[in-house]
């Protein structure tokens, strides 16, 4: 029986978070957020639209292209910005490069302190939920959808 | 039962008697989940083929998603996630028996591919519509990726039934697995299942979900030349048994003991604890 200790994250001065994000998070080849006529409305539309710069980790797609973000809510006063998020696939292994990713992005952006990423299943995630400039954006990339 | 209607949204709008049922429920069916993750993945490099390492590797990776999100659930009814998943002994574990040990053939693990796996799917469709909402919402996804695997266990039982090796060894595996995949669903008093049908949170009680089961399994069965299940007036039953004498309700198996050593080592992510990431 071995001896099992819980141990603190980082007790071998490694973060071994930040290693997994340096190795397999993070791109740089995304392509430009749309262009919008009017500034946000709102906080939860700037905050929506902050998100098309943040990528899936596996293809040159924004989070918002791909159609995984599902809701964005705000409190203008708290500056607290909840996000509905889901993955493609259950067992999706970038689940935590994405949370890390859409709280760094949001936390850039003014009147904003807090970041809330809630996870929901429902309706299932499917290709069919890609948006038209999701599907322009991966056929540009080589991918068939 | 009073009101079959309202939608219950946390575990503690349950009475305990539900809360304690439920929370067995899907504490067995997390294990099982990481438990059969662990038998997929026993195929990954040398399975028949290239593609069936291949789809062993997806289906692996798809339960140990599913195992996540019903673990992730269990906070809710009361137990710790941490200690759930990395500090438990071989007897804690809710999993089926014939997941204790690793196989030593391929018709074995298609035995737990088509056999237990689809146990475990028509348990999670009795949660599709629900009562305790927090499950119903997450069903679906979770559902969607099971299809694959039916298609793949269906698939790989046609296809070793097509030589007489291969109806032999099927026969023999899927014989040494089949009472232990029967029993998941319990004797027809089985307490879990009865409680939660009759408060609404599973749509079936332990003999309409095996009876669901049996329909599923059993062409299939019959199309290979395996006499497990026969089709009767009632529908698709099995002669053989399960020794219910042994039954554990909570921990939805007939034998005692639990995950071998090497096993429970996996599951537990003991060689990995230095890396452990919350």
């Amino acid at each position: 029986m071995p001896v099992l200790e819980r141990r603190p994250r980082y007790e071998q001065g490694m973060n071994f978070a930040a290693v997994l994000r340096d190795t397999q998070g993070h791109r740089d080849d995304l392509p430009p957020p749309p262009e919008f006529d009017a500034p946000a409305a709102d906080l939860a539309e700037r905050a929506r639209r902050a998100l098309y710069e943040v990528s899936d980790p596996e293809f040159p797609i924004s989070l918002v292209d791909l159609g995984l973000i599902y809701g964005v809510e705000a409190d203008e006063v708290a500056g607290v910005v909840t996000v509905s998020v889901t993955f493609t696939a259950t067992a999706c292994p970038c689940m935590d490069f994405i949370k890390w990713d859409v709280r760094e992005r949001l936390l850039e952006e003014p009147d904003i302190e807090e970041v809330r990423i809630e996870i929901v299943w429902d309706p299932p995630w499917t290709t069919a939920r890609i948006p038209e400039r999701g599907r322009d954006i991966l056929r540009a990339s080589g991918v068939a959808v | 039962m009073s009101d079959t209607k309202t939608a219950y949204k946390s575990a503690s709008e349950l009475s305990e008697e539900t809360r304690n049922a439920l929370g067995a429920l899907l504490l067995a069916l997390a294990d099982n989940k990481r438990l059969l993750g662990i038998r997929y993945s026993d195929w990954i490099l040398g399975a028949p083929s290239v593609e069936a390492g291949i789809a062993c590797s997806a289906m692996a990776q798809d339960e140990w998603g599913h195992g996540r999100i019903v673990y992730s659930m269990l906070k809710d009814f009361g137990f710790d996630p941490h200690h759930l998943e990395h500090e438990r002994e071989a007897e804690e574990y809710h999993s089926a028996g014939v997941l204790d040990s690793d196989g030593t053939s391929w018709p074995e693990l298609i035995a737990l591919n088509f056999l237990l796996d689809t146990a475990l799917t028509v348990q999670f469709e009795t949660l599709h519509e629900s009562r305790f909402e927090p499950i119903h919402y997450k069903v679906r996804k979770l559902l969607d990726e099971e299809r694959f695997h039916f298609e793949h266990g269906r698939g790989w039982t046609a296809r070793l039934a097509e030589t007489e090796a291969g109806r032999e060894a099927l026969a023999e595996a899927f014989g040494n697995a089949w009472t232990s995949c029967l029993a998941w669903f319990g004797p027809d008093d089985d307490a879990i299942a009865t409680v939660l049908a009759t408060e609404g949170i599973v749509s079936g009680d332990a003999a309409a979900t095996r009876g669901r089961w049996l329909a599923r399994v059993g062409p299939v069965l019959s199309a290979a030349g395996m006499d497990l299940a026969r089709e009767d007036a009632d529908g698709w039953v099995s002669d053989a048994e399960p020794n219910w004498s042994a039954w554990s309700t909570e921990r939805r198996r007939v034998s005692t003991g639990g995950p071998d050593e090497d096993t429970l080592a996996r599951v537990r992510g003991d060689r990995n604890r230095s890396l452990l990431i919350d």
